[in-house]
């Protein structure tokens, strides 16, 4: 990065616009004026006693404060947040499709679900036999294939 | 600085959020009313400049672009309501400024103390209304010049300029009062 280079007449505008504190002097110029005050610091010293002096009878300026009823009745005006009309469902819905509920594909997705759900519970107790089954056919002397299908 | 970034907290209070409202209105607040007790020497008015500030703040808040802080931004609507209340207003009175607060000095320290803060708060009041804003802005409200200049919608020059005129009028105002500060 460049290094800024700032002339004395410079460094006596800014204390003349600025003040006396380094701290209100625009920060591009700053570092430079203020290796130039150190550099030289005769050339300033005038300036910146004039400029301080001002700067301390500036920061014993008093204003009042306002009054508390006037940021309540800002705060009174302020935006209102957004109703939750829906209430439970809408904090249902806003769970299951957080994009926002689409007609179409969340018809689609609850076909899906249906269809998967009601294939599963039939595979599950459909056709098999369980342990207690077989016992029970076998105690009875039952032709469990003959029976099923019907056939002496 | 909070963990909360500024354009956080605007989102937040333009979606209602009560606490992010408060906290904005919290901070920006005084500065806006210094800023228009300092351009219009009136409390009440202040007050009032200050209210109409954060109500159309709350309306820009939905679309607001973070292209400056908030205070800079508040500060620009306020200086426009003074500069429009200014161009109407009649010349104040001696008799109607406000009080001072009781600063709890002795007698003899309170009336030396309030003749100084009556001469460079009379000599403030005293400037041309763009040199007093600047002022404002830079020296008593510690913005940046570049801030400052946006706030006033001039250069950062003409900033300069008018910082200068305002301190050297302060100067040759004050004479005496200034020289006992030294």
């Amino acid at each position: 990065m460049k290094k800024m280079i700032v002339s004395t007449e410079r460094v006596l505008e800014l204390i003349a616009a600025y003040g006396a504190e380094p701290g209100a002097w625009p920060e591009d110029e700053r570092a430079a004026a203020m290796e130039l005050v150190a550099t030289s610091p005769d050339l300033f010293e005038a300036a910146l006693e004039d400029a301080r002096a001002l700067d301390q009878m500036l920061q014993n300026e008093q204003v009042p404060e306002p009054g508390p009823e006037r940021s309540d009745a800002i705060l009174a005006a302020g935006p209102a947040p957004k109703s939750a009309s829906g209430g439970v469902l809408s904090g249902l819905s806003a769970l299951i499709f957080p994009q926002g509920v689409r007609w179409p594909a969340g018809a689609a997705l609850a076909s899906l679900m249906m269809g998967l759900v009601g294939g599963y519970s039939y595979a599950s107790t459909g056709v098999s036999y369980d342990e207690t089954d077989l016992a029970y056919y076998a105690g009875f002397d039952v032709e469990l294939e003959e029976d099923w299908l019907g056939v002496e | 600085m909070s963990g909360i970034s500024e354009l956080d907290q605007i989102t937040r209070a333009a979606a209602g959020d009560r606490a992010a409202q408060a906290a904005l209105v919290n901070r920006n607040m005084p500065i806006v009313f210094r800023v228009a007790y300092r351009m219009l020497q009136d409390r009440a008015e202040a007050e009032d400049v200050t209210q109409e500030t954060f109500l159309r703040a709350w309306k820009k808040l939905p679309e607001w672009q973070p292209k400056a802080k908030f205070s800079t931004w508040a500060c620009t609507v306020a200086l426009n309501l003074c500069r429009d209340r200014l161009r109407k207003k009649k010349p104040v009175l001696m008799d109607e400024l406000p009080e001072r607060v009781d600063t709890g000095l002795r007698p003899e320290e309170s009336l030396a103390s309030q003749q100084a803060l009556q001469g460079i708060e009379a000599k403030i009041a005293d400037l041309p209304d763009r040199q007093r804003e600047a002022l404002t802005l830079c020296a008593l409200e510690g913005m940046t010049n570049i801030e400052a200049a946006a706030a006033m919608d001039v250069s950062v020059r003409a900033l300069e300029s008018l910082l200068a005129r305002a301190r050297r009028a302060l100067r040759a105002g004050l004479g005496a009062e200034l020289a006992g500060e030294r």
